[in-house]
């Protein structure tokens, strides 16, 4: 058997994070010799799904800066609390975002086969907290409207807020055309909030409504980018059943995606390995020669790094906190109409402002909870995983006690005589990513992406621009096979149904 | 494949075919020709047999508009697979149910060869068919047949000819079964409705059915009681899935006067009721101006107040100050939507210009100064927004005299 220095390899990724495996799944049919590499003893990289006992070992490697990345990583188990699981019953993701349904990740998993070995989720209903109005009550969570339908149900918004709200969700959704352009092009770079309250007279409660609905994780958004969410959300509403404008992969989000698209790696002939990462790279002479720590010395035609750098200076650090709750917090899972799946993910969004920390800070920022159940196949029934995220103010530091602070509010929301418990923590602080996906020559390198509440389709554009890389001899000699890309016709067996 | 001609929104294409794929055809069509002369041959010779039987079934898959086919299988049921009915002895069968099953090859749950193959005859059993077969058979009989035409449904779901003989097959029940077993199946066919409407909750034909289904699950032959309320319910779950349901408002609106029969409701509730609806459509409109469905109901509504004659109404003790009063507030409301609304808004002006012509029906008289100086602003703003009726509005104005009102007159 050849050793893997024998072999003149046409490609070697390293990590095997969500945009590296979706490569490795985009030249799982090429006949390239592939080599994947992955430094953990795990896959998934920046998008894994990790066991409470996985959980562990990388909260101590983050705290032997073994991680870079992440930084102030800690596991805390509230004592006194009973009905934690075994490990493995667990599944934390490390990357939790939902997909929407117009997104093109998901054509793309269609069109390449891989969509059958994921099984999703409905992401259902989108709440905003509200703070108490006295000392004496609770906070309560108010549902956002995103459809007619939901705008007629709602008793939170008067009756000319709605008429307001609902020429607001026509206009979105035909934003790109003639005469809605005019109307916000010139405003294009400022923030969505500002456009909203000029151009649609929206008082605060809507303009929150709104900027929730846009994920905006400073608030800040611009109109353009905000009115491209928005738009995708609403017009991914209804696209796969009746209720729910997005899915969520089970079994741990974007992990499950990246193995998936591994194992069409494997099924391809790529050549995988865990545990062993590159060394040193020598990418000026040609073919690029890697040192790995294994210590074998390989030599390969491209080149893709794993996206490990530190982030951009400047750009906010992002916290979060996953909180394993002992119940199954079913009210946040209902259907609202006919028809509709039970819905596994719930998203809650706490306004900027809504909470503050220990010292009586009001937040600066909104902090965004994504509420799993069991269905998402993250812990056992009866259990639910809450993320919390929120950017981390620069003079401020990481913002543990705010999103402790959160969670408790949220409990206090959803508890009737008792209060849910937490039954475990793991909180960490990551970079707010880097730039500069770029090439030099044949060596490929995949920024860390910033934290998003729903995946950004921009990342699928570096992964494709990488195989034209790797696939440059057959693009030159037949053009025809760069629109192939993530196409693929079923091998010999795999004769499943089609329904996801 | 017979191609089925009551497919909507399924373009026919025309196929190029190659020699080879003529010949298959031609095959097939001798293959359907022998078959249907063998059908009709044992029509004719009044052969209603179970082979009959297991022909039709092939006949219908390929071809299941052929009404023809479907009576013969009919007649093959009645002739001898079912078991004989004894005069006036439908839903009276005791006997039957204490009678062992006697195992048949018959109750398949493949839809193709679907027949019941008799069984011996057993002397003591109170009904038996020509051959001896059991009300229990006439169960599965009943099942397999209703089984036996869904594949065709799914394929030609507005075919008149399967529905026609699902509804013969659950009348059958009616007929044949004991009343808590026809029941079921019943209830199961409004399962089956509700399937229907949920797949495309804007059918009207599926509304129909289920009109129908719910009619005989509240009449005496299935001992039923009244299921008002649940589809009164039921409406409400449809409009809130999607605002824009003609059906389910129409529904909506033949309910309520047995709704509030039944509630034995009082004027007061009435009147509860009345503003109830009023306040529900009228949030509905606010959020879907341009949605004909909501206006219609609204109209319907609006109506109940300015109509007495005859029809039942929900406020039939309303007094005329009291409708004249529900009407002016109604027309405030619906002005306040012009606010906001510049697009959208010929529904608007219709309902406008409608809902003042009521007050001169109310109080049997001419409109005042004031109304017609309103219509003649509405239907200019209609000839505007709608100019290709512009006939309809140049009647309007000539009808209720305004044509004086307007600039240059």
């Amino acid at each position: 058997m050849e050793s893997l220095s024998d072999t003149f390899w046409d490609v070697v990724i390293s990590g095997t994070g969500l945009q590296q495996s979706l490569l490795a799944l985009a030249l799982s049919r090429s006949n390239k010799k592939i080599l994947h590499i992955d430094k953990n003893d795990y896959y998934g990289h920046h998008e894994a799904a990790l066991s409470l006992q996985e959980a562990e070992s990388w909260v101590a490697a983050v705290q032997a800066h073994a991680k870079p990345g992440y930084s102030h990583a800690s596991v805390t188990k509230p004592e006194g609390t009973t009905g934690l699981s075994f490990p493995r019953a667990y599944s934390l993701a490390l990357a939790p975002q939902f997909i929407h349904a117009r997104s093109a990740l998901l054509q793309q998993l269609v069109s390449s086969g891989a969509y059958r070995q994921v099984e999703f989720v409905a992401v259902g209903s989108f709440f905003i907290f509200k703070p108490p109005q006295d000392a004496s009550q609770k906070p309560t969570l108010a549902r956002i409207p995103s459809t007619r339908e939901d705008v007629f149900a709602t008793t939170d918004i008067p009756a000319k807020a709605k008429r307001g709200l609902m020429k607001f969700l026509k206009f979105v959704l035909d934003y790109e055309n003639s005469p809605q352009t005019e109307l916000w092009q010139p405003d294009a770079n400022i923030p969505l909030t500002e456009f909203l309250s000029k151009q649609f007279k929206m008082d605060n409660q809507l303009q929150t409504y709104i900027t929730t609905l846009s994920l905006s994780l400073d608030g800040k958004i611009t109109t353009k980018d905000g009115l491209t969410v928005i738009h995708r959300h609403l017009t991914s509403m209804g696209m796969y059943g009746p209720g729910f404008a997005a899915i969520y992969p089970k079994w741990g989000g974007l992990s499950e995606i990246a193995q998936v698209s591994c194992r069409a790696g494997a099924v391809g002939g790529a050549v995988y390995m865990l545990g062993n990462g590159v060394k040193t790279v020598d990418d000026y002479t040609s073919p690029i020669e890697l040192r790995l720590h294994s210590g074998d010395i390989i030599k390969t035609r491209a080149f893709v790094e794993e996206s490990d750098s530190i982030g951009v200076i400047g750009r906010p650090e992002t916290t979060r906190l996953v909180a394993i709750i002992g119940s199954d917090l079913k009210a946040l899972f209902e259907t609202t109409i006919e028809g509709a799946p039970v819905p596994a993910v719930a998203i809650v969004a706490f306004p900027a402002g809504s909470i503050s920390t220990a010292d009586g800070k009001a937040s600066e920022y909104p902090v965004y909870l994504s509420v799993h159940s069991s269905d998402t196949g993250e812990c056992p029934k009866g259990q639910c995983v809450c993320y919390l995220t929120t950017l981390t103010p620069q003079e401020s530091g990481p913002q543990d006690h705010l999103l402790t602070q959160a969670l408790d509010s949220f409990l206090l929301s959803v508890s009737d005589d008792q209060v849910p418990q937490c039954l475990y923590k793991l909180s960490y602080t990551r970079s707010g990513g880097s730039d500069g996906d770029g090439e030099r020559l044949f060596t490929i390198h995949f920024s860390l992406k910033p934290v998003t509440l729903s995946f950004d389709d921009s990342a699928l554009e570096n992964v494709r621009k990488a195989w034209k890389i790797v696939m440059c001899d057959e693009i030159m000699r037949d053009e025809a096979v760069d629109k192939d890309y993530m196409k693929f016709t079923d091998r010999q067996n795999a004769a499943e149904d089609d329904e996801t | 494949m017979a191609e089925s001609g009551a497919s909507h929104g399924i373009a026919r294409t025309s196929r190029v075919r190659s020699e080879e794929q003529r010949q298959k055809d031609l095959e097939r069509i001798q293959k359907y020709r022998t078959l249907e002369d063998q059908v009709r041959q044992r029509a004719a010779d009044k052969q209603f047999d179970s082979e009959t039987f297991q022909l039709t079934s092939k006949l219908l898959r390929l071809n299941p508009e052929y009404y023809t086919a479907w009576n013969v299988r009919r007649r093959c049921l009645i002739s001898g697979l079912f078991s004989k009915l004894l005069p006036g002895s439908s839903c009276s069968k005791e006997s039957s149910s204490t009678s062992p099953r006697d195992t048949t090859t018959a109750c398949s749950e493949e839809s193709s060869s679907a027949s019941s193959i008799p069984t011996p005859g057993r002397p003591d059993c109170q009904t038996t068919g020509k051959s001896g077969t059991t009300a229990d058979d006439d169960l599965e009989l009943i099942k397999t047949e209703l089984h036996f035409t869904i594949p065709l449904l799914l394929e030609s779901p507005k075919c008149y000819w399967i529905w026609s003989y699902r509804l013969w097959v659950l009348n059958q029940a009616i007929e044949r079964l004991e009343r808590p077993v026809a029941r079921r199946i019943w209830e199961e066919e409004l399962g089956l409705a509700e399937k229907m409407l949920s797949k495309d909750h804007r059918n009207f034909h599926a509304w129909g059915y289920r009109r129908h289904v719910v009619a005989q699950l509240e009449s005496d032959a299935l001992g039923g009681g009244s299921m008002v309320e649940a589809e009164f319910a039921y409406t409400e779950r449809m409009f809130r899935r999607d605002l824009s349901n003609f059906s389910a408002w129409h529904n909506r609106s033949r309910l309520i006067p047995r709704l509030l029969d039944e509630r034995g409701a009082t004027d007061a509730q009435r009147k509860a009721f009345l503003d109830k609806e009023l306040n529900m459509i009228r949030e509905a409109l606010n959020v879907g101006p341009g949605d004909q469905s909501l206006w219609y109901y609204h109209q319907f509504l609006v109506l109940n107040l300015v109509t007495t004659a005859g029809k039942p109404t929900i406020t039939p003790a309303f007094t005329l100050e009291e409708r004249i009063s529900y009407l002016t507030r109604e027309i405030e409301e619906i002005k306040v939507l012009l606010e906001d609304y510049d697009e959208d808004v010929q529904l608007i002006y219709e309902a406008l210009v409608d809902y003042t012509l009521y007050f001169s029906r109310l109080e049997e008289r001419k409109p005042t100064e004031e109304e017609r100086e309103d219509l003649v602003s509405w239907v200019a703003k209609l000839k505007e927004l709608d100019p290709m009726r512009n006939g309809r509005w140049v009647d309007l104005e000539r009808d209720q005299g305004l044509v004086e009102l307007l600039p240059g007159h």
